[in-house]
Order: C-alpha cells, then structure tokens, then sequence
C-alpha cells in the first residue's frame, strides 16, 4: 500500500503540469472571451479517444499528440463558431449549452465505446530509478513536454504580437478594437490554442490513466479550483494554482482515500469562493 | 449590445385591484387555465380509471408509476424554478436538496431504525438546513460565482459519500424501507405533493414576496433603494426551494424508488442538469411551464426507455441514447424557443385574449406573463447575469 514519497512527489510534478495545461485553456477562454465553458473538460476526452483509434490504426503514440491537439482544435473551433458565439452575450445560455455540449460528447463516446476504460500505451515504455525507486519514462516525457508547452504558451502570450493582442483583447474589448485588433479572429485564436491544449493534455493523461467516456470530469472540476484559486483570466496564476491543487489532491488521494479524488479541489474552490472570490492572486490579464 | 438595453419594461398602467371571488370565478379562466385545471382533474381522477382504455393508453399499474415519478420530477424543476428562475441566481446544483433530502431520510431510517413518518419530515428540514449552509454565505456572491459552488457542492457529497460506504452505502446506494407497496399508494402520495408544492410555489410567486423575488432578478439596486433586503429574499427562496425539494426527494426514495437511494437517481449531475432543461422547455420563471416540462420530459423518458427502435445507421437501442436526445432537444430549444414552449403557448393566448378583449388588465409579471416586444425571463436573467460577470471580470468598458 505504501507508496514512496518519490511517487507522490512525482505525481505532483506530473499531475500539476497537466492540470495547468488544462486551467490555462479554461482561463483564457474566460479571460479572454467572457465564457465560461463547461465543455472544457470533454475536449481532453475527444483527445483521448482520438489517441487511442489512432494507436489502434497502428500508429506510433507519439505521433497521435498533435494529431488530436489538431482534432480537438477544430471541434473547439466548431463548438465556439457553431454554438456558443451565437449566444455568447447570453451567460447563462453559454454555462447550460457548453455543459450540454460537453455532455453530448461523453454521451457519444458511452454510446460507441461503453463505458470500460481503454489503455494508450505510454509515449515511450520503460522505467528509470530516481533515489531508488522505479519511475516510468513515459511520466518524465510528459512532465517534461508539458513545461515544455507551458513556456512555449508563456512566450506566445507575453513575447509576440498575436499574444499581445490576446492580451490586449482580454483588457479592453474596444480599445483593442481601436488599435486594429480583429477581436472575432482573437476569439478563434483562443478557442484553438485552449481546445488545442486540451486535446494534447488528453492524450497525455490517457498514456498513465485510461480513457474514459467520463475522463474530463475530474480535470474539468479542478480547472474550477485551479482557475478561482490562481484568479479568473491569469495564466501565472493558474499554474501555480495548478501546482497547490494537483499537491493537496495527491496527498489525499495517496494518503487519505483514492475515493477522494477531485474532491479536495472542490473543498478548496468553495473555500476560497467564500473567503477571497477574486482568488489568491487575482487577476493578471486586466492589470494595466 | 442587446443585454445591456434590456432593462425590465416600465409598465405606468394601474393594476387593477380584482377581490378574490373575482379572480376564483371560473368564468373568467382563460383557456390555458381552465386546459390546466382539466389536467390536474385527470390526474386526480386517474388511479380510480385504472383498467380503463382512453386512446390507445391503458391506465395500468406501469402507466400509474410513470405519472409518480414524473410527478416527483415536476416538483424537482418546480423547486428549482422557485429559486433560480425567480430570483436569477441559477442553481447547477439542485440535485443536492433532492439527495440531502433523500439520504437524510434513508440514513435516519437504517442507522437508528427510526418511523418513516419521522425520518421524511427530518429529511426535509435537513435539506432545509442545507439550504441555509449553502445559501448563507454564497448567495453574498455575484451570480456565476453562486452557479459555480451549487454545481460543486453535490459532487463533494456524492465523494464524501463513497467515502462511508456502510453508512451511505457508496456510489451503488443504500436500501431503506418502502413507505408504500402498491401503485396507487405511490401515486396518490406524489399526487398530493405534486399539487400541494403548485399551489405552494403558485401562491408564493404570485403574492408580494413574488413580486420582490422577480424585482430581484430585473434590478437588485433597485429592491435595496426601496428598503428591502434582496440577499433575505433570496436566502428565503433558496431555503424554501430546498425544503419542499428535500420532501420531493425523501419522498421519492420511500415510494417510486421503492425504499432504495442512489447517488445516480438524486444527486448526480445529470439530474440536475434534466431539472433545468425541463425548465427551460417549459418555461423558466412560471412555476406552471417547470411542472409541464418536468411531466413531460418524465414521461417522454419512460416511453423512449420502453420503445425497441434502432437508429438506422448506428444500429444503436434508442432507449440507450435518450439522454443524448434530450441533450439535443435543450440544444435546439435554447436555440429557436429561448423563453419557453408554455411560455410561447400562454403568450399566443393572452395576445389573442387582449385582441378579442381591452378591459382585461395588465399581467403581473411574477407569472412570467411574456407580450410581444418585452424581454423573455430568460433575457432578464441574462441581462442579471451579464451585469454580473462584468463587475466580475472587472469593467472593461466595453460596450461593444
């Protein structure tokens, strides 16, 4: 039963990665589009299905990460263009429609495949011995790449001119407008990068998990946490929420009850919604 | 942009003052009341017809317990209209007061081996209670922060339940005592909660009370420039919601569940989620379209879970996408009826009334009563919405 602290530790490494991955998406959208989507989750589920008939054809797990990030992309793309943004001055008709959008999906993949959990192989098989314990390679690969994509976000967003005015548009919709920004094209923009990433944290989460028709839900509830906690709309904000929420979930998960997994999270967002609603570093994209 | 103008319609007419023998005389029903009365008349009539054949459909034992459990429903999307579709603060999380409800009652009644006849109403005020835990300090929040935590709260109880699974019995559910054996039991027990939460909820949304509540969902500045406290109010339908949903729910497990309880039939998501869609399909802010929509959508489910038809080209049972379907159908109503089926349907008869009659005064806008030109309930609670999000996000000022 005992599991080495090294495992938790990284798991904790691992699971925060990914989970930023995830919350970074959701909060863009937010920030950056005033939607709040509940379907979020069941983009990593698209990839994880995607990866998994992919692996099934016979090809390489590697090669399925940007294939479903390209996948899960364009049904962002079609979720956004074909429903949300139609009602998008409509809150309460984007929270029920991405929901049950979301729940289309999981429904679809219940439908076709049964709700059993299937296996994707890990990007590359194997184990390393870290302080004498055995680590799988495939964990390391994912952590890895995961920093790799969230400095490559950090860059875009803050170093080049589309993330500058993804910012821009995140702050002020007019005066973004006013200094020649497409605000629609910025739109688009995030609904790729965010579905994007998703997609790809899908089929990393598949790769030392299962897929399941269900297996955005946990993901999409701490994204809730991650993303209240870091602030709504703050990318920095959201990785180092990311990182406490993925540590508290792992200590109880390992150490209390796996039944509990998610679950902390949910304690800690409706903690602090009550204590400090503008999360604990508030928000990034609207300071001046 | 078009929430922003959205601003509650100023009506300068009078009311007119009608005494109650007025407003009780049937002659002045219009037809969507009295077709509304002829419906609660058969369904009080219902169980004595029983092996009587009317259209095709046979009034058996299976057709009785439908009408239970699409009854409970009803009360279910009625509570939550109390709450989310009056005051605007949308609830995503309803099934928690159907689960503390239901679960308070089945606990009391297999951990002490107390009467159902006690562990029911202890059901209720706990789901009450809960509602008091919950609302207090999150009703202080601005809208989709409130939606956020209602959403959450039930799956934290559904995981803190896997985690005693001998007392609560898991995520597989707990096996209590039936209060009732027979059908008809059932039926009439969800019969008289059934009409008991309408004129409850009709009552209380058509009095002075309703009236605030809906103030609150146009303009909350408003209710506090007048000397009421809108956050008392809220807290009242919130609570009140979760007491007769608590009942509902108790009483649930104890007839149409046949004295069993599980996550899946109360708490979860799902159920939540049907609540509201069958709101939205009748008509949110009515009370009367949430227990048509309930009805409904209970029905419809039972007969497409009976039905032995494949989708052509899937070869899937239809019985085992229903859920996909009704998902489908929310999508496409928001989309081209966004105030309602009975909304439109009441709307088409008042214009037609007007028409054929002046003297007949104003709505009262607590019935959701909806003319041509006015902004929907669902626009309202939108505009409340949008407002909100906005001091949320902070103001971008942008107006489009």
């Amino acid at each position: 039963m005992a599991v080495s602290p090294v495992t938790v530790g990284v798991n904790v490494l691992l699971l925060g990665a990914l989970y930023a991955i995830v919350a970074i998406g959701f909060t863009l959208i937010f920030g950056v589009g005033g939607i709040l989507n509940l379907a979020h989750g069941a983009f990593l589920t698209v990839g994880g299905y995607t990866a998994y008939y992919l692996v099934n054809a016979g090809i390489p797990v590697w090669v399925t990460v940007p294939v479903a990030g390209i996948v899960t992309a364009i049904g962002g793309v079609a979720l956004y263009k074909g429903i949300l943004k139609k009602v998008a001055d409509n809150p309460v008709s984007v929270l029920i429609l991405s929901l049950v959008a979301g729940l289309i999906v999981e429904q679809v993949f219940l439908v076709l495949e049964g709700a059993q959990p299937l296996v994707v192989p890990g990007i590359v098989e194997g184990g390393i011995g870290i302080l004498g314990d055995n680590v799988e390679l495939n964990r390391l690969v994912v952590f890895v790449v995961s920093w790799l994509v969230i400095g490559a976000l950090f860059y875009f967003v803050n170093e080049t001119k589309t993330g500058q005015a993804i910012l821009a548009t995140s702050m002020s919709r007019k005066g973004a407008a006013i200094v020649g920004i497409d605000a629609d094209n910025v739109f688009t923009l995030t609904w790729i990068v965010a579905a994007g990433l998703a997609g790809v944290a899908g089929v990393f989460l598949a790769t030392f998990q299962t897929v399941t028709p269900l297996m955005g839900r946990t993901p999409l509830l701490l994204s809730f946490s991650i993303v209240v906690l870091g602030g709504l709309g703050s990318i920095r904000g959201s990785v180092i929420g990311a990182y406490l929420i993925s540590f508290l979930d792992q200590i109880t998960v390992q150490y209390v009850s796996p039944r509990l997994a998610g679950i902390s999270g949910l304690v800690v967002l409706v903690a602090v919604l009550l204590v400090r609603p503008e999360g604990l570093f508030g928000r990034e994209l609207t300071e001046g | 942009m078009g929430a922003e103008t959205s601003e509650a319609p100023a009506s300068d007419e009078e009311f007119e003052e009608r005494t109650l023998a007025e407003i009780m005389d049937p002659r002045e029903f219009g037809w969507p009341t009295r077709l509304g009365l002829v419906g609660l008349a058969t369904l009080a009539v219902l169980p004595v017809l029983r092996g009587y054949g009317f259209l095709g459909i046979v009034v058996n034992s299976q057709l009785l317990t439908n009408i239970t459990g699409a009854m409970f429903f009803a009360v279910f999307a009625m509570s939550w209209d109390m709450q989310s579709g009056y005051t605007g603060e949308i609830s995503f999380g309803h099934g928690l007061f159907f689960g503390v409800g239901g679960y308070a009652s089945a606990i009391l009644q297999t951990q002490l081996g107390m009467d159902l006849l006690v562990t029911i109403p202890l059901g209720m005020v706990a789901a009450a209670v809960a509602g008091l835990l919950i609302g207090f300090p999150s009703l202080r929040l601005q809208g989709p922060y409130f939606s956020l935590i209602t959403l959450v709260t039930p799956i934290i109880l559904i995981g803190l339940f896997t985690f005693a699974p001998d007392i609560t019995g898991g995520a597989t559910g707990l096996f209590t005592e039936p209060l009732t054996s027979g059908a008809v039991e059932g039926y009439v027990i969800a019969l008289v909660l059934f009409l008991g939460s309408l004129g409850l909820f009709l009552a209380i949304t058509r009095s002075d009370a309703g009236i605030v509540l809906t103030a609150i969902r146009e303009d909350e500045l408003a209710v506090e420039a007048a000397g009421l406290n809108p956050a008392k109010f809220k807290l009242f339908s919130f609570v009140l919601s979760g007491l007769v949903g608590g009942l509902a729910g108790a009483l649930f497990v104890h007839t149409y569940a046949g004295g069993f309880v599980a996550p899946s039939d109360l708490l979860a998501l799902v159920i939540s989620i049907e609540v509201i869609i069958a709101s939205i399909l009748g008509g949110i802010g009515t009370i009367t379209g949430a227990a048509i929509g309930g009805l409904f959508l209970f029905l419809f489910r039972a007969y497409i879970a009976q039905v032995d038809l494949t989708v052509p080209v899937v070869g899937v049972p239809i019985n085992e996408i229903y859920f996909l379907l009704f998902t489908v159908a929310t999508l496409v109503v928001l989309f081209f009826v966004p105030e309602g089926v009975v909304t439109r349907i009441l709307m088409r008869a008042r214009r037609r009334a007007d028409t054929e009659d002046d003297d007949e005064g104003p709505d009262v806008a607590a019935d959701g009563g909806w003319t041509e030109g006015e902004p929907t309930t669902l626009e309202r609670i939108v505009a409340k919405f949008v407002r909100e999000l906005r001091e949320l996000t902070g103001d971008r000022g942008d107006d489009l």
